[in-house]
């Protein structure tokens, strides 16, 4: 019974969005579906995206959000593919949306639901929603590296004389071979198209005073907790978390590689308009300064960082002055080149000495 | 004559009813497994070619890691063997309470996920983990020893997961020996190292296939322990083949090398399944 009423409603649903022109009457009629599934990060994300967004959401329409996890690219695809989506929406990990969006795997966004104008042009797009912005960085022991002493650039991050001990960088190409090429005396704004060559031969420097080449998000800043190195890479907002809670750990801006956390509408979704209004739900700036504030990725929209607490704003990545001495990742490069890179890095790893 | 064949009867009739209650498992597996693994070699010729196959089978990167992956899981296979098999005959001599303490301490790992396991074992073994820091407080040593992020570190993950699946097929093969054989060699003047080498050692070989097999083949397919306790170092297949399905959605190049791993697995799965089964059977 309850599943027949699911079905029939998400028919509805569909139906209403696909066929009608007016979002108004769209909204008056749509049938409710009893939920939808949102696919996200699980820990402490899907925590605060169940305070922040999903209880919006079931506040504004009394449609209860269910959340799972992890975020699966090869799910996606079969799920699209098998015509069986459980996702309403999801979110993509890494430089993947760009790649989602050429596959076909995502449902166009209805800008009549989803409201971007106040977005900054460059990250609108007609299939991926900017959710969020944040960044690689090197962090390091303020304990090693007192008053300032740490390394300021990848440059000095690769002098292991004047800074030496033990360093973790991410088990993948991505930002690394920005991060050498940067290390190797590259201007910001000449990194791309990607100098294979010279990157791995710059990574051959620092090869052996890399300890640990890290898989998960968690790892670099339990790997400084530990200290069982004292500099890492790492997403800004791991490191902001352990810093918070009193470790000995801070951050250097410079080489950054900023980008952006992307959601989207699989194809075929049961419920294609209410994926718009959780989107759209996701777009007010009170409570991406929730979650600004909590994990310091901060949202796209240009008032969040009004909501955000004072003594927050200097750790964003998104912070003027934090901004300009990072880097915008060169998505269409990864996605042009990422399987060639991948194999590259693979071999290069397992070269032994 | 007619009394054999009276005899037969029935026991056909009892194999079709045990056919029958196998059934709805046998649609199962049908169903979810031997189909998506037809769907899963198909995909590795898609468009009639081997291209894929060529470049899974001969690219020296994919050799290597396939070679690593192999001596891995037989270094494991070795390990757990040793560890297991006095653990198994302490659990079948030391009575009740022995078997409740051993299969408790033996399961109790299993009742956690592989993943706060493999992040308790770098708590442990890192530069200022545990063990390092108690041995250099005993002055021991004086620099850390290298027991995370690397081979010994993995080894260590890996045979903590799969010491259980050694241990208990060992376990049911030594408990399936009559005790009574065992007197019988005492009484005809063995020593006990004799008794274990000619009696014991050969009966329990089927549990002993079964469990290294088990070890092996699930070892072949660990891909989150190696790559968080080697530090990226410890390469295996699965690690290769997840990042060509999650990360690059290349199916059909991951389908060609889920392939060639399966088909060296069955390989190798005869192959001992020839040495130790002959034996086993031959002590019968």
């Amino acid at each position: 019974m309850s599943i027949r009423m699911t079905r029939r409603a998400a028919l509805g649903a569909g139906l209403a969005a696909a066929t009608l022109p007016m979002p108004a009457i769209g909204q008056g009629n749509a049938p409710k579906p009893d939920r939808i599934v949102v696919n996200a990060s699980g820990g402490a994300m899907a925590n605060l995206f169940r305070r922040t967004y999903n209880a919006e959401f079931e506040k504004r329409h009394g449609i209860r959000v269910v959340d799972t996890s992890p975020v699966d690219f090869g799910k996606l695809r079969a799920m699209v593919e098998s015509g069986n989506v459980e996702w309403t929406v999801t979110e993509l990990g890494g430089q993947d949306f760009v790649r989602a969006k050429q596959m076909n795997l995502l449902e166009p966004l209805d800008l009549s639901i989803l409201d971007l104008s106040r977005y900054p042009e460059a990250v609108r797009d007609t299939h991926v929603f900017p959710s969020s912005v944040y960044s690689t960085v090197m962090a390091y022991r303020t304990d090693v590296f007192p008053n300032g002493s740490h390394p300021k650039s990848w440059a000095e991050f690769w002098d292991v004389r004047r800074f030496p001990g033990p360093r973790s960088l991410r088990n993948h190409p991505v930002d690394n071979l920005e991060f050498a090429l940067l290390a190797d005396g590259v201007a910001k704004d000449k990194i791309y198209p990607i100098d294979m060559d010279r990157a791995f031969a710059k990574l051959d420097q620092i090869r052996q005073h890399v300890t640990v080449w890290w898989t998960t998000g968690a790892q670099p800043a339990q790997l400084l907790v530990d200290r069982e190195v004292v500099l890492a890479s790492g997403w800004n907002g791991r490191f902001f978390d352990v810093a918070n809670k009193g470790a000995p750990v801070s951050i250097e801006w410079s080489g950054g590689s900023a980008k952006q956390n992307a959601f989207g509408i699989p194809r075929g979704c049961k419920h294609p308009y209410w994926a718009n209004q959780f989107l759209q739900v996701m777009t007010t700036p009170q409570l991406q300064a929730v979650y600004a504030t909590e994990l310091a990725y901060p949202g796209l929209h240009p008032d969040t960082v009004n909501y955000v607490e004072e003594k927050v704003r200097p750790h964003l990545p998104t912070t003027p002055a934090n901004l300009e001495k990072q880097f915008w990742l060169g998505v269409d490069w990864w996605t042009e080149n990422g399987q060639k890179a991948q194999e590259a890095w693979n071999r290069w790893m397992l070269r032994r000495g | 004559m007619a009394h054999a064949s009276a005899r037969r009867d029935p026991a056909r009739a009892r194999e079709r009813t045990l056919l029958a209650l196998a059934a709805p498992a046998l649609i199962v597996l049908a169903v979810l497994f031997v189909w998506p693994l037809i769907r899963l070699l198909s995909m590795s010729v898609e468009g009639g070619t081997l291209a894929q196959f060529e470049k899974a089978a001969l690219d020296e990167l994919y050799v290597a890691v396939l070679w690593d992956s192999l001596e891995i899981a037989l270094i494991v296979t070795v390990i757990c063997l040793v560890l297991a098999y006095p653990v198994a005959m302490w659990i079948v001599q030391a009575g009740r309470l022995g078997f409740i303490l051993g299969m408790f301490f033996l399961l109790l790992p299993f009742w956690t996920s592989v993943l706060v396991r493999t992040y308790a074992w770098m708590v442990l073994l890192g530069r200022n983990g545990i063990i390092n820091r108690m041995l250099r407080d005993w002055g021991w040593i004086e620099f850390p020893l290298p027991l995370l992020h690397n081979l010994l570190g993995v080894l260590i993950g890996i045979v903590h997961v799969m010491l259980p699946y050694m241990v208990i097929p060992i376990y049911a093969a030594l408990l399936r020996i009559d005790p009574d054989l065992k007197r019988a060699a005492e009484g005809l003047g063995a020593p006990a190292w004799r008794t274990f080498l000619r009696v014991t050692l050969p009966l329990s070989l089927p549990g002993v296939f079964a469990g290294s097999a088990l070890v092996f083949v699930i070892t072949l397919g660990f891909f989150i322990t190696p790559a968080l306790l080697g530090g990226g170092r410890v390469v295996m297949i699965a690690t290769l083949i997840e990042q060509q399905v999650r990360e690059f959605l290349d199916w059909n190049f991951a389908a060609a090398l889920a392939t060639v791993l399966l088909v060296v697995t069955l390989a190798i799965y005869a192959l001992l399944g020839r040495l130790t089964g002959g034996q086993g059977h031959a002590a019968r």
